[in-house]
């Protein structure tokens, strides 16, 4: 038990070693006074708010479509996502453009893109999440940057689907 | 040599040939002493046997040669048509098809030898010409070969240089024969060099070709016209290489005979001044011989194609369409053009809202030109989109044979009529409906069509007809398969549901019959009593709504009991760009096809009438349902309720509705965008466009909506 244990730690803090060389870069966005990140190997695109063309009959975070380059893109409302109040469109609202592996193009919308920053792994914090709150299953990590903590979006397991 | 690069012309040629075996096999049948149609598979079992053997594909070429035996015989009359030869024809061609499929498959013809087919068309053969049938063929042999050489001796006008004589001499001298070669390309053949090729690949496998005229690499950027000519050494018989040479498909004829130097223009100059008599004695010597030999081996090859050429002549006035030039593209590469072409009317439909924006001051010179881009963009979509239509013949051909098939198998005498093959769709609609109209022609011989008793009992003709109509509605084009059987039993499917649970007795008791016939395309519905091997495994009808709504298109079935089916499909004649109607409902654009619009009219508040508690008008005799699209929509409308009315009336086969919008804008090419799989709920919006200004429109699917 002994061995086994200390094996394990040796293997990660090499496994942190190597992460550390290549720290992974996060798009921090706010909404509301929260911060959260995205992973920018994700992101395909960030544009301006623009008008969305709302689809009856959807759910309601399923805000609408929107143009991009010719694309018909879906926008999807994070915080109707994650059961917060509506959003409000200001000066500062943003469509995060996220390439999902399931449904392609997808835009996400927030009150603010704030920044770039590199997090290495030992400052990536997996947490185990409970499946049956929707808000924590979109955040599958946290990490700490500048002693404040950013909430990591797993985008990729974001449902479509009605609630 | 690479034959690989040759590999998809042999495909394409193939099926094609076997379609027209199958079509003239056919027709053979019907009429058994047709000439024209006997010639006409001679000449495709013979082009099949050529290209298979130069393809190296052995066991194809063995089974053609057989069957090219036999179609020899009955065009020699000696063989009657019966059904049983018929019969073991088909298999022949089914054959035929499963090699062409493992070719496609994987570059090889299989191990299937086919040998009980062989030995069937062998028996077909040895039956038939056990009487006097062998004088004949050599009677026949005889004439053609007093004919020769008809376009025959152009080695004699060769320049030949000194080197080459030379190397003529040597081999003569060392017992090959040296021979000449004349090869005529059909008048109508699309691609020279690629058949030239095949010529050489096939002649070099017996023979060194000294001398070619034109060169050799003229003949492969097919700077020729219509025939070329090679110089040969050779062992083997001259009679081996024409038939090789007449073996590669779209060779008219080919010439071939011992060169004697003597008869050569510039070996004659040459020799005049060098007078090498000791060496043409020699020759003389051994020139008699040899010419007999060749002279027996030539008359038996040649009988053949001799005999094949009036009959090709006058066919090809009567049945053979003039050959356009054509160019094979990737539908890859068309789509990609497609996509240029929409996102280019995007562009323009912009341009066009700029101007209008800037009305007050834009100068004419500027709107003309406008037009004029639109005029353009509108002639590029409709020839690109030209390109990609094809023909639903391709797909419906195959059917006769089908239900000649089904005919036999379900015992029941059947007929197919079939009309406007000639009807175009898009080339990916084309390729996906083949198997749900196959599924609906199944359906009708299987269960539409009663046995013989039964129809006699009816007073129905003995022959059950099934009826094929394609034709084009407006935006739509229609396929009808029709039959005049016995229609579809509503109580025994009503009965049927009730027992697989599919519905409550309640539920069926205020079922009307349409929409108990339409749960016939419920998964798993079948009302076959018993499974055959044709139809009723339940799996057909679903599969052909699934298929043809996947299309955008739909499928519709009226039945009377005793009388008759007509299943009805309807599908869009083009699947990217279409003509709309722009409207406004509360804020929001959205776009209706115009295809499905009848009128606009301008209604009265108060010719609104409630029946049933629901909104109709009154329209020139009809009473129409009224749809409000704001309540549909979920939006506010603008207009208030003492105002006129703007209604859209739409039509889904006989069925109208009028769609109360507030506002017209006005029509608008529009290129379909999808709106992604994730948003499936929403039934009647069936796409998305992107406006002049780069907003997003709705299109709304008013066939969902009736």
């Amino acid at each position: 038990m002994e061995v086994s244990k200390s094996t394990v730690q040796e293997l990660l803090v090499e496994e942190g070693k190597a992460a550390a060389e290549a720290p992974i870069q996060f798009i921090v966005i706010r909404l509301g006074e929260e911060q959260y990140g995205i992973d920018i190997r994700n992101i395909d695109n960030i544009v301006k708010m623009q008008s969305i063309t709302r689809i009856p009959k959807m759910p309601d975070f399923l805000k609408g479509v929107i143009n991009m380059r010719g694309e018909v893109i879906p926008v999807i409302s994070i915080r109707r996502k994650m059961d917060l109040e509506d959003d409000v469109i200001t000066k500062l609202t943003r469509i995060i453009v996220v390439k999902l592996e399931q449904e392609g193009n997808v835009g996400f919308l927030v009150d603010e893109v704030k920044e770039v920053v590199a997090l290495s792994a030992d400052e990536i914090e997996k947490i185990t999440y409970n499946a049956k709150e929707e808000k924590s299953s979109l955040i599958n990590a946290v990490g700490k940057h500048n002693e404040e903590l950013i909430s990591l979006f797993d985008l990729n397991t974001i449902s479509l689907e009605e609630n | 040599m690479d034959v690989n690069q040759y590999l998809e012309i042999f495909l394409d040629e193939t099926k094609e040939h076997l379609q027209n075996l199958n079509t003239q096999i056919l027709e053979l049948e019907s009429d058994p002493e047709g000439e024209d149609t006997v010639n006409e598979i001679f000449r495709a079992a013979h082009s099949l046997k050529g290209m298979a053997g130069t393809m190296g594909y052995k066991r194809m070429q063995n089974l053609t040669h057989d069957m090219e035996n036999v179609f020899s015989e009955v065009r020699n009359g000696n063989i009657k048509v019966q059904p049983k030869l018929i019969d073991v024809l088909f298999q022949c061609l089914d054959a035929l098809e499963e090699y062409t499929e493992n070719i496609q498959n994987n570059a090889d013809e299989g191990t299937n030898d086919n040998e009980a087919l062989i030995k069937q068309l062998n028996n077909i053969l040895n039956e038939e010409n056990a009487g006097g049938s062998a004088p004949k063929k050599e009677a026949a042999a005889a004439a053609p070969a007093s004919a020769e050489p008809v376009g025959g001796d152009k080695w004699n006008d060769i320049t030949l240089d000194e080197s080459q004589i030379s190397v003529i001499k040597e081999a003569q001298s060392q017992g090959k024969k040296v021979y000449g070669l004349n090869v005529v390309v059909q008048e109508n053949c699309i691609l020279k060099a690629a058949r030239a090729f095949l010529v050489f690949k096939a002649v070099e496998e017996m023979a060194e070709i000294i001398v070619s005229m034109p060169s050799a690499q003229d003949v492969e950027d097919e700077k020729f016209d219509r025939d070329f000519t090679l110089i040969l050494l050779s062992d083997a018989e001259i009679g081996r290489i024409i038939t090789a040479a007449e073996s590669v498909s779209e060779i008219e004829k080919a010439f071939g005979a011992p060169i004697l130097l003597e008869e050569n223009e510039s070996y004659r100059k040459i020799e005049a001044s060098e007078k090498a008599e000791a060496e043409e004695k020699e020759k003389e010597k051994e020139l008699p011989a040899e010419a007999s030999a060749t002279a027996e081996a030539h008359a038996a090859p040649a009988a053949a194609p001799v005999q094949t050429a009036p009959a090709k002549q006058d066919t090809k006035k009567v049945s053979k369409p003039v050959v356009n030039r054509t160019v094979r593209v990737d539908i890859e590469k068309l789509d990609s053009l497609m996509n240029l072409v929409s996102e280019l009317i995007i562009a323009k439909n912009s341009l066009v809202s700029v101007s209008s924006q800037e009305q007050t001051n834009t100068n004419s010179a500027f709107n003309e030109q406008i037009e004029y881009l639109e005029q353009v963009t509108t002639n590029l979509h409709e020839s690109v989109m030209k390109v990609r239509m094809v023909p639903i013949e391709s797909v419906v051909n195959k059917f006769p044979r089908m239900i000649r098939d089904l005919s036999k198998k379900l015992d029941k005498k059947l007929e197919l009529y079939m009309t406007g093959e000639e009807t175009e769709l898009d080339r990916t609609v084309v390729d996906e409906i083949g198997d749900p109209l196959m599924h609906l022609l199944r359906n009708s011989a299987d269960h539409g069509i009663e046995s013989a008793e039964l129809r006699a009992e009816r007073g129905k003709p003995s022959v059950g007809s099934i009826f094929l109509d394609a034709y084009q509605d407006g935006n739509n084009v229609v396929i009808e398969v029709r039959d005049d059987g016995n229609g579809i039993d509503t109580d025994a499917v009503r009965d049927k549901a009730i027992e697989r649970g599919s519905i409550t007795p309640e539920q069926a008791a205020n079922m009307t019959e349409k929409e108990i016939v339409n749960l016939l395309f419920l998964p798993s519905f079948s009302t076959a009593k018993k499974v055959t091997d044709v139809s009723g495994r339940g799996v057909g009808l679903d599969v052909v709504r699934s298929k043809i709504e996947s299309l955008s298109g739909e499928v519709e079935v009226k039945t009377k009991l005793g009388e008759g089916s007509t299943w009805t499909i309807r599908l869009p004649l083009t699947l990217a760009i279409i003509q709309a109607l722009m409207v406004v409902v509360g804020e929001e654009k959205y776009a209706i096809s115009l295809g499905s619009i009848q009128t606009l009219e301008d209604i009265l508040p108060t010719d609104v009438k409630l029946v049933q508690n629901k909104e109709v008008i009154h329209l020139r005799g009809q009473v129409i349902p009224l749809i409000r699209l704001n309540e549909v929509l979920d939006v506010e409308s603008k207009k208030a309720a003492d105002e006129n009315l703007i209604v859209v009336i739409v039509k889904k086969g006989d069925k109208m509705a009028g769609l109360v919008i507030d506002e017209l804008i006005g029509q608008q090419e529009i290129v379909i965008k999808s709106l992604g799989k994730y948003i499936k709920q929403c039934k009647f919006i069936s796409g998305a466009t992107i406006l002049g200004d780069g907003e997003i429109a709705l299109i709304l699917d008013a066939n969902a909506l009736i």
